[in-house]
């Protein structure tokens, strides 16, 4: 199992079993569950952006989550049909303000360019597309 | 996520269960937003020990920002301790660990709030 897919409406309920979906490919491809950590991370941060950016046009966009293990690591790959939204383009937090003077808010997309390898986006027709990569040791 | 608390003289300590994420993080806010309250019902310590917490995500650190700052206003000493690797790593990325007093368990917590010392 190398490959898998699944896809549900961008509503914050469905969290949840994304993360099922994410923690049983992780289970049935053996890998370190030690090493989980960036895509569970990445896979709620990524999600949540698309709920919360994503129901311009009322309805929630579908989001589609799809996870490709090959020897350079595990890609994961999320779609939206929302409107266009680039997570990338948004400038870095501060991350040496002060208690008082942090932004209570933009931290997610930061934490996932940390801990993956490589994060890119697309606008590819009328979906958005985020792909990351991480190397995952064995 | 569950949520438990003990005191121990003037210091409350919170011990959240679990995983911290955009799911549970309300109620892990309601539940420190009612300990620090205004009103002098406030702790003159809180402590979260999060011995019990398996993952937090920005949802989560929100939370702990927005207690922090809350502590500030209340007067109450705030510390966070016994991190897990997977949180321990979020709190070092996000910068965390640089503007909320971190300790690697409760005994140095507890050193560090002493009245006096904090």
């Amino acid at each position: 199992m190398k490959q898998r897919q699944t896809a549900v409406a961008g509503d914050a309920a469905h969290l949840a079993g994304l993360t099922v979906f994410l923690q049983e490919f992780w289970a049935a491809a053996n890998l370190p569950p030690t090493q989980a950590l960036p895509f569970e991370l990445a896979l709620e941060e990524v999600f949540m952006n698309v709920v919360m950016h994503g129901a311009g046009a009322g309805a929630a966009p579908w989001v589609e989550v799809s996870l490709c293990l090959a020897d350079e690591g595990l890609t994961m790959t999320v779609e939206d049909d929302g409107p266009q939204f680039d997570p990338l383009s948004l400038p870095p937090p501060d991350v040496t303000a002060s208690l008082a003077q942090r932004p209570v808010g933009g931290l997610g997309v930061f934490l996932v360019r940390q801990m993956m390898d490589a994060v890119s986006y697309r606008r590819v027709g009328a979906r958005n597309r985020l792909s990351m990569t991480k190397h995952i040791a064995r | 996520m569950n949520i438990q608390l003990e005191t121990l003289g003037q210091t409350t300590l919170v011990m959240p269960q679990g995983r911290l994420d955009f799911g549970s993080a309300p109620v892990f806010q309601q539940r420190l937003e009612q300990l620090l309250a205004g009103g002098g019902t406030a702790p003159a310590a809180l402590i979260i020990d999060c011995a019990g917490l398996d993952y937090v995500s920005s949802a989560g650190l929100r939370v702990f920002l927005l207690a922090a700052r809350a502590a500030q206003r209340a007067g109450t000493a705030f510390a966070v301790c016994s991190l897990k690797p997977p949180v321990r790593e979020v709190f070092d990325l996000s910068g965390f660990a640089r503007i909320i007093s971190v300790h690697a368990d409760r005994d140095s917590a507890f050193a560090h709030l002493q009245p006096g010392r904090a």
